[in-house]
């Protein structure tokens, strides 16, 4: 291609358009396109441990997983999971948006302190977690005890009641900023008109909420509802960093599932057959996601 | 006047509201910084606060700490984490802001692109990015760690680059596109029909306006490459090539849990994050409200 | 005559060519060596031992391969498996590998690792102390794979300080199970502490501990004399189940989320009174508590009432080489040779963590600068439980009884089959003769998917 001298170089809008977007396409297609196939091909191949050498098994790695009274474990432990998570962090998150869309002085400074936890990574979150729950020296478990609301120490990490406990509230912590970020920024673009009216009206602030603010959210809320089921669905680091999945498989999700059939179970096969049961149940959320957001801009 | 004191009532409560679910929330993190500058002794005993204050554990991560074995044998091998805490730093600043940097470019020209021009299944590719969002990075990690090493790049930090792309790219993507979906043509037209190159075009008018979204996408990106684990985890060996996240869990699996110096290096992981947080909060709320959600 | 003159001048001419050619010929070989450049990795567990043993590779290194340094990588024990399959699936096995003995020989059956027996002889087959043999440390089909680096057994490690404070008058060197327990359930009733502690984690360390039990009690995972049937379901695996399950409420609730440093940091920090474990424990109690190390002792395990038997878990750690991939192989074997042929490396490597790592030549044993660390001092008779008593009852999972190696038991550990066993027992509450027949199924299915690492 000649580049036209004296001038800054200019190329056809067809060709500066495909120049553009050929480094997306490149990366697209080698880092992320081409892994998802292949973790699909994969569930369909076993691999001998430690060896290079696939064979192909058919549904064999399907058959192995659905077969595994720990697989059916980690799928119920996961809605269990996902569902307290998303319930905690949509009603937190709701409470905490109205709280901040108020015009009053230094509210900034609360946003940001209330929006930080979604910024920490999860090893950090992670260590702090097992450190305040640790059942012997943790300020989790001395506070209780200090306070008398219990005798002998809770077992956080140890006993897979409160294991899940912890690990939904390590979830809740960390992500119902998200939620608050999406419901506050629909608030905010609620036309104030409408709350004036109702007060005119007589209204009180929690009908003003039931009547004006839910149904303005309603779109919003489903999305974020959508979005983040999907998502926590599929998390990794926010269980395995705080219990390994444990204790024994008691805080086991699908992801979890997989990376231990990958890592300790050396059957890649496995863990990409449980890896075509998350997508597909990723597929069905976002085709729900997309429907919803079609609805919205109707 | 009675409105008036029931504004002020109701601010109070809002402000007292809000204080004491601010004070909840963060309590993890101050209990992080105060476990942080707590001496050795005092780490075990039940009291709230600390009866002496030290920077013990923060100097032992920066001059690096011995483990126990160490000091009686007058043997140094070189895995004791705390000495390779500034490696870690230092590894996970480079391979942050790198594929911050090329994230945000890739996805902005990319979906220039693909508001701007006409191709086949052109509407289709936002989507599929959405998609590539939500596929848990669990699913690409063997696969993407199979293909890394035949280029010769595993255990390099390189390496991580390209996986961060792979899991930052997609939202970036489509982020970026729903942002410059949202800036109108006109604004284009009017400079070209002034003389301007496509390409100027794209410089003077269009970033300046995208720039909001542009904000969010770094972000975004930055938060991610910054905070993952599992693909460094499966990346990285060599203890001096691994980013922080992996490097501070070895404080886990080494002789002994040392509380003091794990909140440290977690307050020092933290730190960062906290410093761009305080400068960009602002758009964080425009631009993932706005773009991300409603796209 | 002129003509022979040529000749005779043409031959030596040829003679004093092929002389030099052949020294040429030569020379390049040895410089190869010498001209290599790059880092060799060798793994290593957690612990000071590893890097000493680099540091005498890297002594080796600075006189024969100037260019090459020898750097050590230390695995968390959770870390071994998921590193091993990623970087040996990739093509980019470590150089160098000393980890736990049945992950060593499952790739040992692999077929990955180099043989080793003409190294045997350079470092002296007979130098072996009397209790042991090469093939403990891994040995397959008649070749040698693995060579010696240590042995580190499990004891019972008590305060004895508690022990009097609880009223416990029968030595420990005498017990048996139920003399354990008793004394477990006596500390925990009158002292502040608990009474016993070992790990019960999701976790390799959970396998070895009932392991250990499973072989005093007279049981076994696989019948290394009739092709490593499984032959787990026995009444001695239920006993063993039950014991267990009888121990556990003098242990530390937490105990089902340990794993090794836990059980450590149980000891040291006064948690629990009694532990089973390797001799980190003390050089951890030396450290930060040192009125509480004066009150630890080791002694071999109580005895099994009818058995009579007191195996501990006694892991015969080694040196492995990867032979794919791997371009430092001669390299490697050379300064193998190097540091385990020398008593001063030895010794070294025994005295980063007394009596952690107890050493498997008999000169290094009996040369008394062994004997020069602080340690000795005060806890000598426990150091040589450790050292030479402990191999008297030594049992390991991937050479069940010394009676044959199993690579088995690697696949066995890597999925925490035997934890995931006593935890149905302790966390779900099922009874012990169902948890035993669930292990039996799973070490059955283990068996079958990897037959062909058997035959």
């Amino acid at each position: 291609m000649e580049l036209p001298r004296g001038r800054a170089w200019e190329l056809s809008d067809r060709q500066l358009g495909i120049l553009f977007l050929l480094p997306f396409a490149v990366v697209s297609c080698l880092f992320v396109i081409y892994p998802a196939l292949e973790a699909v091909r994969l569930a369909f191949y076993e691999k001998l441990p430690f060896q290079r050498t696939l064979t192909f098994v058919g549904l064999d790695n399907f058959r192995y997983v659905f077969a595994d009274p720990v697989f059916w474990a980690a799928l119920r432990q996961t809605v269990v999971w996902t569902l307290a998570s998303i319930v905690l962090q949509t009603v937190f998150g709701v409470g905490i948006a109205l709280l901040l869309n108020q015009t009053l002085r230094g509210i900034n400074v609360f946003r940001g302190l209330l929006l930080f936890p979604y910024m920490v990574p999860t090893v950090v979150i992670a260590l702090i977690w097992r450190w305040m729950f640790n059942p012997e020296f943790g300020v989790v478990n001395a506070v209780l005890r200090g306070s008398g609301l219990i005798s002998a120490p809770i077992y956080w990490l140890a006993t897979p009641l409160w294991a899940m406990v912890s690990t939904i509230l390590l979830n809740v912590w960390k992500f119902t900023p998200f939620v608050v970020i999406c419901v506050l920024a629909r608030l905010q673009v609620i036309p104030l008109e409408l709350y004036e009216a109702a007060a005119v009206d007589g209204a009180g602030a929690w009908r003003a909420f039931l009547h004006i603010t839910l149904p303005q959210l309603k779109t919003v809320l489903a999305l974020v509802v959508v979005f983040r089921t999907i998502w926590t669905f599929n998390k990794f680091e926010e269980i395995y960093l705080l219990t390994r999945g444990g204790p024994g498989t008691a805080t086991f999700n699908l992801a979890v599932y997989a990376f231990e059939q990958a890592t300790a179970n050396l059957k890649l096969g496995a863990a990409a057959a449980t890896g075509v049961v998350m997508l597909t149940v990723l597929f069905g959320g976002s085709v729900l996601y997309l429907w919803l957001i079609q609805q919205e801009e109707a | 006047m009675r409105r008036a004191t029931r504004k002020r009532l109701r601010a109070s409560l809002i402000y007292a509201a809000l204080t004491l679910i601010t004070a909840v929330v963060c309590f993890p993190l101050l209990w992080a910084v105060g476990t942080s500058i707590r001496p050795n002794e005092e780490m075990l005993r039940l009291r709230l606060l600390p009866e002496h204050i030290t920077g013990a554990h923060y100097a032992a991560l920066l001059t690096g700490r011995p483990m126990y074995f160490e000091t009686a044998t007058g043997y140094r091998p070189s895995t004791a984490p705390a000495q390779h805490f500034l490696t870690w730093f230092v590894n996970s600043v480079l391979v942050t802001v790198t594929t911050t940097v090329l994230c945000v470019a890739v996805s902005t020209l990319g979906a220039y692109s693909l508001t701007r021009l006409r191709f086949v299944g052109q509407s289709v590719v936002p989507y599929f990015s959405l998609l590539g969002y939500m596929t848990p990075s669990i699913i690409y990690v063997f696969p993407l760690f199979l293909l890394i090493v035949p280029l010769g790049l595993a255990d390099r930090l390189p390496s991580l680059v390209l996986g961060y792309l792979s899991i930052t790219l997609p939202f970036s993507m489509w982020l970026m596109w729903a942002f410059l979906k949202s800036i109108p043509l006109e604004v284009e037209e009017a400079g070209l029909i002034d003389g301007a190159s496509r390409f100027q075009v794209f410089r003077l008018i269009v970033l300046p306006l995208a720039l909001p979204g542009i904000i969010a996408t770094s972000i975004f990106s930055f938060i991610v490459a910054w905070n993952d684990y599992l693909i460094a985890r499966i990346f990285m060996n060599s203890i001096t090539q691994l980013p922080l996240t992996v490097g501070v869990m070895h404080f886990f699996e080494g002789v002994h849990v040392d509380w003091g110096l794990m909140m440290a290096a977690a307050v020092l992981m933290t730190l960062p994050l906290a410093v761009l947080f305080m400068f960009v909060q602002r758009h964080l709320v425009v631009g993932f409200g706005a773009g991300g959600v409603k796209g | 005559m002129r003509r022979r003159e040529r000749l005779t001048r043409r031959r030596f001419l040829r003679w004093a060519a092929s002389g030099a050619g052949a020294a040429a010929f030569r020379l390049p070989a040895a410089t190869l060596a010498a001209e290599k450049t790059g880092t060799v990795r060798v793994w290593g567990e957690p612990g000071p031992y590893g890097a000493v043993a680099v540091d005498g590779m890297n002594e080796w290194a600075q006189q024969h391969a100037p260019g090459l340094r020898f750097a050590i990588e230390t695995l968390p024990w959770s870390d071994v498996y998921p590193k091993l399959m990623t970087d040996l699936a990739a093509g980019r096995p470590p150089h160098c590998i000393s980890v736990e003995s049945p992950i060593a020989f499952q790739l040992m059956a692999e077929g990955l690792l180099e043989p080793v027996d003409d190294l045997v002889q350079k470092i002296g087959r007979t130098r072996l102390i009397p209790a042991a043999r090469w093939e403990y440390w891994g040995a397959w089909k008649g070749r040698q794979y693995i060579l010696p680096a240590h042995h580190q057994a499990h004891l019972l490690v008590v305060r004895t300080d508690i022990l009097r404070e609880a009223g416990v008058t029968k030595p420990p060197g005498d017990w048996d199970w139920n003399d354990q327990l008793a004394a477990a359930q006596r500390i925990k009733a009158k002292t502040k502490l608990y009474g016993l502690c070992f790990a019960l984690g999701r976790n390799l360390a959970t396998d070895y501990y009932v392991i250990s039990l499973l072989h005093s009690a007279g049981g076994r995972m696989f019948d290394a004399d009739a092709k490593f049937q499984v032959v787990f379901d026995s009444p001695a695996a239920v006993e063993t189940f039950e014991y267990i399950r009888e121990l556990f409420p003098t242990m530390p609730p937490g105990a089902v989320g340990y794993s090794f440093l836990d059980v450590v940091d149980s000891m040291v920090t006064g948690q629990t009174a009694m532990v089973f474990y390797w001799g980190r424990v003390f050089g951890r109690a030396a450290e930060i508590n040192p009125d509480l190390f004066k009150g630890m002792e080791a002694y071999q395990h109580a005895r099994h009432p009818r058995t009579g038997k007191r195996y501990n878990w006694n892991d015969f750690q080694g040196w492995a080489i990867p032979k794919d991939n791997n371009p430092y192989v001669a390299e490697v074997r050379q300064a193998l040779t190097h540091v385990l042929s020398s008593k001063e490396w030895a010794i070294r490597y025994v005295h980063s963590l007394v009596p952690n790592v107890s050493p498997v030549f008999q000169d290094v044993v009996q040369d008394p600068r062994l004997l020069q660390h602080p340690f000795f001092a005060t806890k000598r008779r426990t150091i040589f439980e450790y050292y030479t008593e402990a191999l008297k009852h030594a049992s390991n999972s991937g050479n069940e009884l010394l009676r044959g190696i199993n690579p088995l038991a690697g696949i066995v550990h890597g999925r925490s089959i035997l934890a995931q066993g006593i935890e149905k027992v302790i966390l779900d509450k099922q009874p012990a003769g169902d948890a035993v027949k669930w292990v039996q199924q799973q070490l059955e299915a283990i068996r079958r998917e990897h037959l062909r690492l058997l035959g």
